[in-house]
């Protein structure tokens, strides 16, 4: 797996396993995190087996990342828009999450396959929350227009504490991500495969890909933030999205890749430092048959023999009980 | 490059070849101690002249000789933060398995990136020449390996995953 995928394994099998085992439903209540920021909560009671309760915390958000009762501009409105009747929003919503979904399984709809399109757009949550302020700016960017009532720069949270920055022009968006990391190894593996990255966005066949830079300090859309949200370890990505990366069905590909650019760049930091340790295994595994090598023949030899002397005695031995 | 490599490995062989003349010898200070007196450094009239082999400042060899043991001390070239972090890693894994492998030292000289220890017991159970073979091979495998072709697989793939994820968003 590459690329990450935008529904979340986890509640996709509770909701499946759920449409399969029928009436009897049994209670759950159980606790997932995603990413390392995003956490779940599932709960099923006994007495309607077909309503799930699903509450979701987001990340801790930043000062400067604007929430309207604690969820990203335009997560109610996308939340409606993408389930409709299938999905009811408690308010207020449960104690320590940000919010709270009722889901009526009997709402869904009969054909299976339909039904498998809605329960993957349900456990895509974390998209549509978290995704509904980008989609909104990234929405107004294919019709070649800037969102009236928003600001020149606009942070969105994308992990406890840190958030990423948008500067929606009529024809263009430019993403800044200030990159952190926590584990110093990680934050070289991280700083090169950035570098990598720009690399990468060279080559001849990726002419149409957003352009992508990166630099050590803030680039230039972000002065004026403080300095707090600008203290990062591994440096500055900069991606500028143009109006033909957003047309029609790519829209939604994009906002996903944008959203979990932190959590794409540190799992593949991870595969690397695992490949590394699968390499040196290996390689230590030859240098000790070389040192084998050179452990003397004599040395061998004598055990063997010493071996073979031991089995005549033995058999000397019983040869004379026998007799 | 490859010359001087080479070179810079032949000289640390010939001066392996010469020095390891171990034989068996007791503590002088404690009766029924044997240990090596490279380590112990108690008495000068055992140890020999230490010899340094540098092949530029950031790459070089400390050999260091007593009657009955050989310290031998590498420092392995990190070019940048990336190499560097790939050099550590790699000797301290080396490092954890020092059981397996038995003349190596589980920490290394200050100053250097990994030692070796080699006693009599060591020259007597296993060939000499084989010894140095596998030296001279381990230096080859941590400097060409870590720093070059393993550098350049993770450069690689990280190339690749990126130039995925760039495809993707252009598609």
């Amino acid at each position: 797996m590459i690329l990450l995928q935008s529904p979340s394994r986890f509640l996709l099998q509770i909701l499946k396993d759920r449409i399969v085992s029928g009436d009897k439903g049994v209670d759950i209540d159980c606790h997932t995190v995603e990413f390392d920021d995003v956490r779940y909560h599932v709960q099923f009671s006994m007495r309607n087996p077909k309503v799930m309760v699903l509450s979701v915390a987001l990340p801790l958000a930043p000062p400067e990342a604007i929430l309207y009762d604690g969820l990203p501009l335009g997560a109610i409105d996308a939340i409606k828009a993408a389930y409709g009747a299938v999905v009811q929003i408690l308010d207020p919503p449960k104690d320590c999450f940000d919010l709270t979904m009722k889901i009526n399984l009997t709402k869904l709809p009969t054909d299976e396959e339909q039904r498998n399109v809605v329960l993957t757009q349900i456990a895509s949550v974390r998209e549509v929350v978290l995704g509904a302020p980008l989609k909104l700016l990234l929405r107004h960017l294919a019709s070649k227009t800037v969102a009236p009532n928003v600001d020149k720069l606009v942070a969105l949270v994308h992990r406890p504490n840190e958030s990423f920055f948008l500067a929606p022009q009529a024809d263009k968006v430019t993403v800044v991500y200030p990159m952190r990391f926590q584990d110093s190894i990680d934050i070289v593996l991280a700083t090169s495969f950035l570098q990598e990255f720009v690399e990468a966005r060279r080559t001849a066949a990726l002419n149409n890909a957003p352009s992508c830079m990166w630099s050590p300090v803030p680039p230039l859309e972000l002065k004026g933030v403080n300095a707090d949200a600008l203290d990062a370890n591994a440096g500055f990505v900069t991606f500028v999205v143009f109006p033909r990366h957003v047309e029609g069905r790519k829209l939604d590909k994009t906002v996903w890749s944008l959203l979990t650019f932190h959590a794409y760049v540190s799992y593949h930091v991870k595969c690397s430092e695992g490949f590394m340790h699968t390499r040196m295994r290996r390689r230590v595994e030859s240098l000790i048959q070389a040192l084998d090598r050179a452990k003397s023949d004599a040395e061998k030899l004598k055990k063997l023999v010493h071996g073979g002397s031991f089995r005549r005695l033995s058999m000397k031995h019983e040869g004379n009980s026998n007799h | 490059m490859a010359n001087t490599l080479r070179l810079y490995l032949t000289c640390i062989r010939n001066t392996l070849e010469a020095a390891m003349c171990l034989q068996n010898f007791p503590c002088q200070e404690v009766e029924r101690h044997n240990k090596p007196e490279v380590e112990l450094k108690t008495s000068p009239e055992l140890l020999l002249n230490p010899v340094l082999i540098c092949r530029n400042e950031a790459e070089k060899c400390l050999v260091e000789t007593s009657i009955n043991s050989i310290r031998i001390s590498l420092k392995v070239k990190q070019a940048d933060e990336l190499e560097n972090i790939l050099a550590k890693k790699f000797l301290r894994f080396l490092s954890m398995r020092a059981e397996a492998f038995q003349v190596l030292r589980r920490k290394p000289v200050q100053g250097y990136d990994i030692s070796f220890l080699i006693t009599n017991y060591h020259c007597e159970d296993m060939h000499k020449h084989k010894l140095i073979d596998f030296i001279v091979q381990f230096m080859e495998v941590s400097k060409g390996l870590v720093n070059e072709q393993l550098t350049a697989r993770v450069s690689l793939d990280m190339f690749v995953v990126s130039e995925m994820f760039i495809l993707r968003a252009s598609m």
